[in-house]
């Protein structure tokens, strides 16, 4: 470890900062030089003494109480845990020309993958073409048969995107996936950014940075565009699962901010292939449905039938053509990580360009050689089941204990399809206020952005959630795993 | 000469507990193709509640109903008048050759049209080391000759018997118990073809009761299969006979999954008893009296 002291500095609330080697840091070079679009914000940082900042710090956190900003933590017993979203308040930053790179590549992806969903529901000219392996999709529990054949408006499955991205120690950023099921996290990008400008007001009016308050209004027209044909007066609602979902504030928020109604499964009925929401004033018809339901419990008619969360014969309605549904059923086979190894290959196939942003080089347990290589060096490897999400059975290799490394190598072998494998990618570190220590010190973040598809739109918002991992050391930096977050500045020109 | 049907579907619920809101989707209408023809189709319930309907992944129309209001008991009833032609069997020179089927079986792009009638299922999966209890295609034998052979070596197999199954009975369990009823009969049937690299399907549908035969009191299940240069194929192997003009087919998938008759959503506390039944009635075609 190189310690860093800087001259004078030490009384600050960066009094100690050691830059970790092999890792690349957001706001320090190496030689511990200020990064030049971090230098302003520090110099504002470093006026804070510590108590000052922890009194802000502190200021900041009652303001996500009083917004009611919680995430539920699923453990093993019954009750899951609620818990306020840590937040930092040292922003992330990313200059102006950086993200309009990171843009075009968002856009192409997403653009991709909706393009493959699209061929994989009809045509299936890229598996004809061997590009993407059939067996690998049609062995996808994500797979959906119940999807076959169906049109949605304007072709458009995915159209709430999140793309996690990571910047690596050579300075590139790395996709490390895409989640177009339901992904969340939305909600904290635009807290953050009120808890930030509550918080240091004065500070956030010097920098010019990009608004990010506008995503409601960019979610409810894209629902609007994809609003059934002939439909005059679209009426919206978001299907929440209910409240003991990790998710539910984030349910709630959206539709409060859109101005649509939150509705339940319960809420809602089918009748004549139309969605109705049960009313004061009597049955009123829906015509978009922004889900957070997941697939399998959307309607018992087609998929779980011991859901009751879901909405009878919903799929029916959606398949005439009467209700659009945001993100289309189906579309978890795309986002699955054994998927990703080939997303290249499918931009390639559809697009006809280079892919813009990199793919972390993966490993896919089921060929053979790669599972040799992946058995013979797994201290290496970090390994992911594909189907999970949520930082959930994974294993890092350069951390795991010789008897966890044996136990995961047992799994492998008897389900190779479900895990892969890729080398242990350093994310990148960034400053970040830690309690206790009452100090900053360098935790590893990473990136997820979130994009909009609509009928002849797309969206990318300038911002995102950069999460950290709070635990000294840790790759994790889910938040069902206990990470943080903090403020993303896309800065203006 | 074709034949002409009256086919009735109808189920009876009775709940002990008031139900207070209630979705039904049916999937029991006799389908169209080449050698059916619906000719009429009417619908009758307890409720009064408006029927409608929507197509399924697999083409076939789902009848569906929905009711808030209160009640205890559900009476629903089909009726629909068939018309079916005589069914060809895959023989004579239209017929490839073993070498030929083989090479179109093997096709990538084959498999890829064909994926959901050759891939395994939870209900159609048959464990390894029932394998050598099987029947499996010779070298040389051509594909429709095969599954003649595996019909009746299944029908042999087991015994019919609705007691040790239920609607979840997987294949190997099946193959253990030797007993079951059509829907085991068809999933074994399904598995094995399978796993034979011959796309097979699950139908389910309504026999004619005229003949003695197991499985005419309620639906039937039976397998299609896909004779190479021929098409898709019929096979019965709880009756050890090939799908003919007594056959009406009313949808198909890639198991039982696909095919349930009914499905129902219910908000009700307390236990509910159902009991349905079909008829199959010949009727005396016009063209005998001329």
């Amino acid at each position: 470890m190189n310690t860093l002291v800087r001259q004078g500095e030490a009384r600050g609330v960066f009094g100690n900062y050691q830059i970790p080697p092999q890792f690349l840091d957001e706001v320090f070079s190496n030689a511990g030089k200020v990064n030049p679009q971090y230098e302003s914000i520090y110099r504002q940082f470093m006026q804070f003494s510590k108590e000052d900042f922890k009194e802000l710090n502190e200021h900041a956190k009652k303001s996500f109480f009083n917004q009611g900003i919680t995430f539920s933590v699923y453990n093993d017993k019954a009750k899951g845990l609620e818990r306020i979203f840590p937040f930092d308040l040292f922003p992330r930053i990313i200059s102006a020309a950086e993200w309009a790179r990171l843009e075009e590549g968002i856009i192409q992806r997403c653009v991709a993958l909706n393009l493959f969903i699209q061929d994989i529901y009809s045509t299936k000219h890229i598996l004809k073409d061997k590009v993407v392996p059939a067996e690998l999709i049609f062995s996808s529990k994500n797979y959906m048969k119940e999807m076959l054949d169906i049109k949605p408006v304007a072709g458009v499955y995915n159209h709430i995107s999140g793309t996690d991205l990571i910047k690596h120690s050579d300075g590139e950023y790395y996709v490390l996936e895409d989640n177009i099921r339901c992904p969340s996290g939305i909600s904290y990008v635009l807290t953050n950014r009120v808890a930030m400008k509550r918080s240091l007001f004065q500070m956030f009016k010097e920098f010019n940075v990009s608004t990010v308050q506008e995503y409601p209004q960019e979610l409810l027209a894209t629902m609007q565009s994809v609003a059934p044909d002939g439909v005059v007066a679209p009426t919206y609602v978001v299907l929440t699962p209910g409240i003991f979902n990790s998710a539910y504030f984030e349910h709630a928020y959206l539709a409060h901010n859109m101005g649509i109604p939150l509705v339940e499964g319960r809420d809602l009925f089918v009748d004549n292939n139309f969605v109705y929401m049960k009313t004061i004033n009597g049955p009123q018809k829906v015509d978009v449905v922004y889900r957070r339901v997941d697939d399998e419990f959307l309607d018992p008619m087609a998929f779980n039938p011991k859901s009751v969360l879901g909405v009878p014969g919903i799929m029916g309605a959606y398949r005439k053509g009467n209700v659009s549904l945001l993100n289309a059923p189906g579309t978890g086979f795309a986002d699955d990580k054994a998927v990703y190894t080939y997303m290249p290959d499918i931009i390639r196939y559809y697009l006809d360009q280079d892919p813009i942003l990199n793919n972390v080089k993966t490993y896919r347990c089921e060929k053979e050689d790669e599972y040799k290589y992946v058995m013979e060096n797994m201290e290496k490897l970090v390994i992911k089941p594909v189907d999970e999400s949520g930082g959930y059975g994974i294993l890092i290799g350069d951390r795991a204990s010789k008897e966890e490394i044996s136990e995961f190598k047992i799994l492998i072998s008897q389900n190779r399809r479900k895990y892969i494998a890729q080398p242990i990618m350093s994310l990148s570190m960034h400053a970040t206020f830690i309690e206790g220590e009452d100090c900053f010190e360098p935790r590893c973040v990473d990136l997820r952005t979130f994009t909009l598809l609509g009928k002849d739109r797309s969206f990318v918002l300038k911002g995102g959630l950069s999460r950290v991992a709070l635990k000294k050391g840790s790759l994790i930096v889910n938040s069902s795993q206990g990470g943080g977050s903090k403020d993303t500045w896309v800065m203006k020109d | 000469m074709s034949a002409e049907y009256t086919v009735k579907y109808y189920t009876h619920n009775t709940y002990d507990e008031s139900v207070r809101e209630a979705f039904f989707s049916f999937l029991i209408i006799p389908c169209q193709d080449e050698t059916q023809t619906v000719r009429s189709l009417s619908f009758e319930n307890s409720l009064q509640a408006e029927v409608f309907h929507h197509h399924n992944p697999f083409g076939f129309e789902v009848t569906s109903l929905r009711t808030a209001q209160n009640f205890t008991e559900f009476e629903f009833q089909m009726t629909a008048t068939v018309e079916k032609s005589p069914v060809y069997l895959p023989t004579g020179s239209r017929l490839l050759s073993v070498e030929e089927e083989q090479s179109l079986l093997a096709r990538h792009d084959f498999y890829i049209d064909h994926h959901l009638y050759l891939a395994t299922s939870p209900y159609t999966q048959i464990k390894d080391e029932l394998y050598g209890r099987l029947l499996f295609r010779k070298e040389n034998q051509p594909v429709f000759d095969y599954l003649l052979q595996l019909n009746t070596f299944i029908y042999q197999m087991l015994r019919f018997d609705p007691e040790p199954t239920h609607v979840h009975t997987t294949v190997s369990e099946v193959i253990e118990l030797g007993r079951g009823v059509c829907q085991d009969y068809t999933h074994l049937f399904i598995g094995v073809a399978r796993l034979n690299k011959i796309p097979c399907r699950y139908i389910s549908g309504y026999l004619n009761q005229g003949l003695s035969l197991s499985g005419t009191a309620v639906m039937h299940a039976w397998a299609e299969a896909y004779i190479p240069g021929h098409g898709w194929q019929g096979f019965d192997p709880t009756n050890n006979l090939l799908a003919d003009i007594n056959y009406i087919k009313a949808a198909h998938g890639a198991d039982y999954s696909d095919c349930s008759p009914i499905r129902g959503m219910l908000r009700t506390n307390g236990a509910h008893r159902t009991s349905y039944g079909v008829e199959i009635i010949p009727n005396q075609m016009a063209e005998s009296a001329q």
